[in-house]
């Protein structure tokens, strides 16, 4: 467990016999198929990547023919390359906006969302449909022309009386108009939000009425508590995927994180010198570090996780 | 189906034990370990291959052939493999195209599961990178043998595929840098044409009178542009690359950098962001096409594809400077994988695309200049398009006058390619002076090329 | 009337979110029927020249007609969203509500795979299954899918164990008090109450997969077997000809049946779980 809360280990449990024991083995049993897919699929390309990365490993020859490095890969990393302390600043900037926004938004609009009406159904498919397009080479140049210097975003401002930048091909607003990308695709996120509030018993609402709560209250009392998990959820992900940030940035800057690296996120750089440089050894060190900056922070983000997050198992994770 | 793994997948893995893993702590012993799992099985399955297949000459065989472009080189390429099918009935193909997006990260996946294609297109960029790594073919004894005939070919041009004395790849194709401006543009406000043999100063000057007169930037600022950059080196005797090394000096690309400074701040160019847009566009949206510049840095051969963007008349001329610092460049190559086990027919079929004129007139001048210099003549005798004959005849111009090629570029070419955008930029938006982003890229440079 | 005039309240607050939302995706209509000059040229919203021959250019550009690339993207998607649903749910029933030994660690590994950005994965996963004899042969879409039925999608173990989390736990303990298994529990208790989650892993999962570009690029080798994304980007080679209005023609129409899969599993979200009876 990441939070690594001191809960009864398995052991304690171990001899007490009948249905601990079934449900040991029944755990297993539904276990069985992921467990499988981990062992089988999953982890030997996560180790051999771990290995490759204390190698030269150029991503055009056979495994055997690599050279090992040691630790090589990871000294230059944090001491010998420039670019790689740059993209994690872009990254973490990018993160901690783009996160809670898109978040925000995609709360604000499941929110609005979740009473019934008529099209309903239409209105949602509607705020979904930016997310459809996914990566696609399309939405790189609309994206482009909505942000350039005669674009779309330029012509609303000059509305105002505002002289806008050329956003996108600006090195100081570049970054922005990839996170106004990553916030406009919440559609995730929002499903998910409209799947929990789905799922909060109605009777809960009537309760609070009846004992005279407000909508705000409502809010506060039932809405937020019974949606942490999914809250929990969400935040977790979004966080996971903010730092990952691979797909607009790849789009939008045609794979070169540019203009002069001001978009140059983590994952972005690591494919950069794994495919393009064909240095897949220092890609995969750098995605194993990734991995340990992620993972803590999910530690982070699971040990707040019981101060608000309500499960009605009574167990926190 | 299997392939023959490359030879090195079929080496016992007990030596790389002693040699990759030499002396390791149990730890890599284990890791080692992990990636035997897969080459036992990879040893196991292939076990039966042996050498050529070609010992029964009649015996059905399929190639797989790889390469990038669009629908319309797809339906060349393949009308043209059919006629070797027609001749050859026994030899089949399996056919892998798609766009330049992604092309060389599954080239390289393919290559890393020892799986690569028989035949596949590669460019300048990467053909070093994979002939040092022994995934290509070695082609020379082939071609002194005579099965692979470049007898046609010039001689500048077959030697572009020559990486370290082996012939890595067969040139396909051949273009050159080609300036292409507006003409329609141009004629309305009665400007003069740019021409081969002006002086860099000189374009300047001429882009930034048009500017002036007809309110769009006259040039696009090809600063970040390394075919641009490569031209302007050899004009001044310096090159790319020399031997391992790097054929200029920071000097050099502080005179670049200020050179076209210069050019900016006399109006010459568009502005940073308009010039950071063609920078990384694809050719449809050059500056040229869209009409936020007169002239365009690309290659000749680009220039009837760039017209079907817009409306206006196009023409194309050499770089500035002398003509003869440009060369016969290959646009692209085919390559043979070295751990094929159908080589001989795989160089055939390279043979036959090459040199067979009824090939050769289905492929025309898709992939740029047809090679063999006979076929060239006759595929551009039947030319129609006429933007498509303006640009041969510029070609087949400088063609006459053109120097030496250069040697193929070096490992971390593409580095070198994409620092020199990062470092130009950086001067564009005039957050570093030309000395100071010259240093940073000269060091990236000597970094990229492992100097 | 306090009501209505909330309900209208809100609908203006949703179109004018919804009109900012949009404008990009109308602007990508109005460029594919553009003609080609025009959309190096006019970056307006509308076309000065109505130029549908997009649509129809797009839909036959290929030796293969762009159908069959829809046709190829469905049968992954569909089957790789029964694939996620099952796999995953059983993962996350386990992970919920089940007490066995390592569970946590499991789980801890599980949050793990999702961490390691995916393209250092690409070659060890290729090598992996060639060795598995999975690529190319006997059928191309095996490593595509084959991970799918195991679970291996982390994501959405973690989304439905979250989901479950929050199914009352007296429910589960009521049902062993009458003697139910676990297996029961699962059948009779989780499964039914499970779909919201499962909804949404449906979506995600179709979404996605109709989305993805990388893997199915490196897997697929043969024009027939292509889907809709790597068909896609067949229009535009950066380095020749390049078709972007029937690009954008296709890609419009690429949205079409993802949208409906998606307003049509909405309603059942909408619908919500009954739950009535039971207390939270």
């Amino acid at each position: 467990m990441p939070s690594g809360s001191a809960s009864p280990g398995p052991a304690s449990r171990r001899g007490r016999g009948g249905p601990r024991r079934r449900e040991n083995v029944a755990g297993y049993v539904f276990l069985s198929p992921w467990l499988l897919g981990l062992l089988g699929i999953t982890a030997i390309p996560m180790l051999l990547s771990l290995y490759l990365s204390f190698t030269n490993y150029d991503a055009l020859s056979d495994f055997s023919s690599v050279e090992w490095v040691g630790l090589d890969n990871y000294r230059t990393m944090f001491t010998a390359d420039p670019s790689y302390w740059h993209a994690v600043r872009v990254t973490v900037t990018f993160a901690l906006v783009a996160v809670p926004l898109k978040l925000a938004a995609a709360l604000g609009v499941a929110l609005l969302l979740n009473r019934a009406f008529r099209g309903v159904g239409l209105f949602r498919g509607l705020f979904y449909l930016p997310s459809l397009l996914g990566g696609s080479v399309a939405l790189a140049i609309v994206w482009v022309n909505m942000f350039n210097r005669d674009g779309a975003f330029n012509s609303l401002l000059s509305v105002f009386g505002i002289e806008g930048a050329p956003w996108v091909n600006d090195p100081r607003w570049a970054l922005e108009t990839l996170m106004a990308l990553a916030i406009w695709q919440f559609g995730a996120p929002m499903v998910i939000f409209l799947a929990g509030l789905k799922q909060i018993p109605v009777e809960l609402y009537e309760a609070a009425s009846v004992d005279g709560a407000n909508a705000w209250r409502q809010f506060r009392a039932v809405t937020l508590p019974m949606l942490s998990p999914v809250i929990f959820f969400n935040l977790v992900l979004e966080t996971i995927n903010g730092f990952q940030g691979f797909t607009a940035a790849f789009v939008l800057s045609n794979g070169t994180g540019g203009p002069v690296d001001s978009t140059l996120m983590y994952t972005l750089n690591l494919y950069i010198k794994g495919f393009t440089e064909l240095q897949m050894g220092y890609a995969s060190a750098m995605a194993w570090v990734f991995l340990v900056a992620i993972a803590l922070i999910t530690v982070v983000l699971f040990s707040t996780g019981r101060f608000w997050v309500h499960y009605s198992d009574g167990e926190d994770r | 189906m299997h392939r023959a793994p490359s030879p090195r997948a079929v080496e016992p893995t007990t030596r790389h034990h002693r040699t990759a893993f030499s002396g390791s702590g149990l730890r890599r012993r284990l890791l080692a370990a992990l990636v035997a799992i897969p080459l036992a099985l990879t040893a196991a399955a292939c076990g039966d291959d042996g050498g050529e297949a070609a010992a029964d000459p009649n015996k059905p065989v399929e190639l797989s052939i790889f390469w990038w472009g669009a629908e319309g080189r797809a339906k060349l390429t393949e009308e043209a493999l059919a006629l070797y099918t027609k001749k050859h009935p026994n030899v089949t193909f399996k056919k892998t195209w798609q766009a330049n997006q992604g092309y060389f990260d599954k080239l390289a996946t393919l290559t890393a599961g020892g799986d690569a294609p028989d035949i596949f297109q590669i460019d300048d960029n990467y053909l070093t990178e994979y002939a040092s790594r022994n995934v290509t073919l070695d082609l020379m004894s082939y071609k002194d043998s005579g099965k692979l005939d470049l007898t046609k070919f010039p001689e500048s041009l077959w030697n572009y595929g020559v990486v370290d004395g082996k012939l890595a790849g067969v040139a396909f194709g051949e273009n050159t840098q080609g300036l292409v401006f507006n003409k329609t543009l141009l004629d309305k406000f009665k400007l003069q044409a740019p021409t081969t043999g002006q002086s860099w100063e000189d374009h300047i000057a001429w882009a930034a009178n048009v500017s002036k007169v007809a309110k769009v930037p006259g040039t696009q600022d090809p600063s970040a542009d390394y075919k641009a950059f490569w031209v302007w080196l050899r004009q001044q005797g310096k090159d790319l690359y020399k031997d391992k090394a790097l054929g200029f000096t920071e000097q050099d690309v502080a005179g670049w950098f200020t050179l076209w400074q210069g050019a900016r701040s006399a109006g010459a160019t568009p502005t940073p962001d308009v010039i950071h847009e063609g920078n990384v566009t694809d050719i449809s949206k050059q500056l040229v096409v869209t009409g936020k510049a007169a002239t365009s840095w690309v290659w000749a051969n680009q220039m009837p594809e760039l017209k079907k963007n817009t409306k206006d008349e196009m023409g194309v001329v050499a770089y500035p400077g002398d003509p003869s610092a440009q060369w016969a460049r290959a646009s692209m190559y085919f390559s043979v994988f070295r751990g094929s086990d159908k080589k001989d027919i795989a160089v055939d079929v390279i043979n036959f695309l090459s040199n067979d004129p009824e090939a050769a007139a289905v492929l025309g001048t898709d992939r740029g200049l047809p090679s063999n210099l006979d076929i060239r003549k006759a595929v551009s005798d039947s030319v129609s398009d006429a933007n498509m004959k303006q640009s041969i005849a510029v070609q087949t111009e400088l063609g006459a006058k053109f120097g030496a090629s250069p040697q193929v570029p070096l490992k971390g070419h593409s580095k070198v390619r994409s620092e020199l955008i990062k470092a130009a930029e950086e001067v564009q938006f005039g957050r570093q002076t030309p000395a100071e982003a010259a240093k940073a890229y000269f060091a990236a440079c000597q970094a990229a090329i492992g100097a | 009337m306090r009501g209505r005039a909330r309900t209208v309240v809100r609908l203006l607050i949703l179109v004018a979110i919804l009109a900012v939302v949009l404008y990009p995706l109308l602007w990508m209509v109005g460029t594919s029927f553009k003609s080609r000059e025009e959309i190096a040229t006019n970056i307006g919203l509308w076309p000065e020249v109505f130029t549908p021959s997009n649509f129809r250019a797009g839909w036959q550009n290929f030796d293969v007609s762009f159908g069959r690339f829809f046709a190829n993207s469905a049968m992954v998607a569909l089957l790789t969203v029964v694939g996620n649903a099952i796999s995953c749910l059983l993962a996350a029933y386990a992970f919920a509500r089940l007490r066995f030994r390592m569970r946590k660690i499991w789980f801890a590994i599980m949050i793990g795979t999702l961490l390691l950005p995916g393209h250092v994965l690409i070659i060890p996963q290729y090598v992996l299954f060639k060795q598995l004899g999975w690529v190319g042969e006997p059928w191309p879409y095996l490593p595509l899918l084959v991970p799918q039925f195991l679970a291996t999608e982390a994501f959405f173990v973690f989304l439905m164990v979250q989901f479950m989390r929050g199914i009352p736990y007296e429910l589960d303990e009521a049902a062993k008090i009458d003697g139910a298994s676990p297996y029961t529990v699962f059948a009779h208790v989780i499964v039914p109450l499970s779909r919201p989650a499962l909804v949404t892993t449906a979506i995600f999962s179709f979404i996605w997969t109709w989305n993805d570009f990388f893997r199915q690029l490196v897997f697929l080798s043969d024009l027939q077997d292509y889907t809709v994304p790597v068909a896609l980007t067949l229009f535009i080679d950066s380095t020749s000809e390049s078709a972007v209005g029937p690009m954008f023609a296709m890609s419009l129409l690429s949205l079409v049946p993802v949208f409906l899969f998606f307003v049509a599993f909405q309603r059942l979200l909408v619908e919500g779980i009954n739950t009535s009876g039971l207390k939270g």
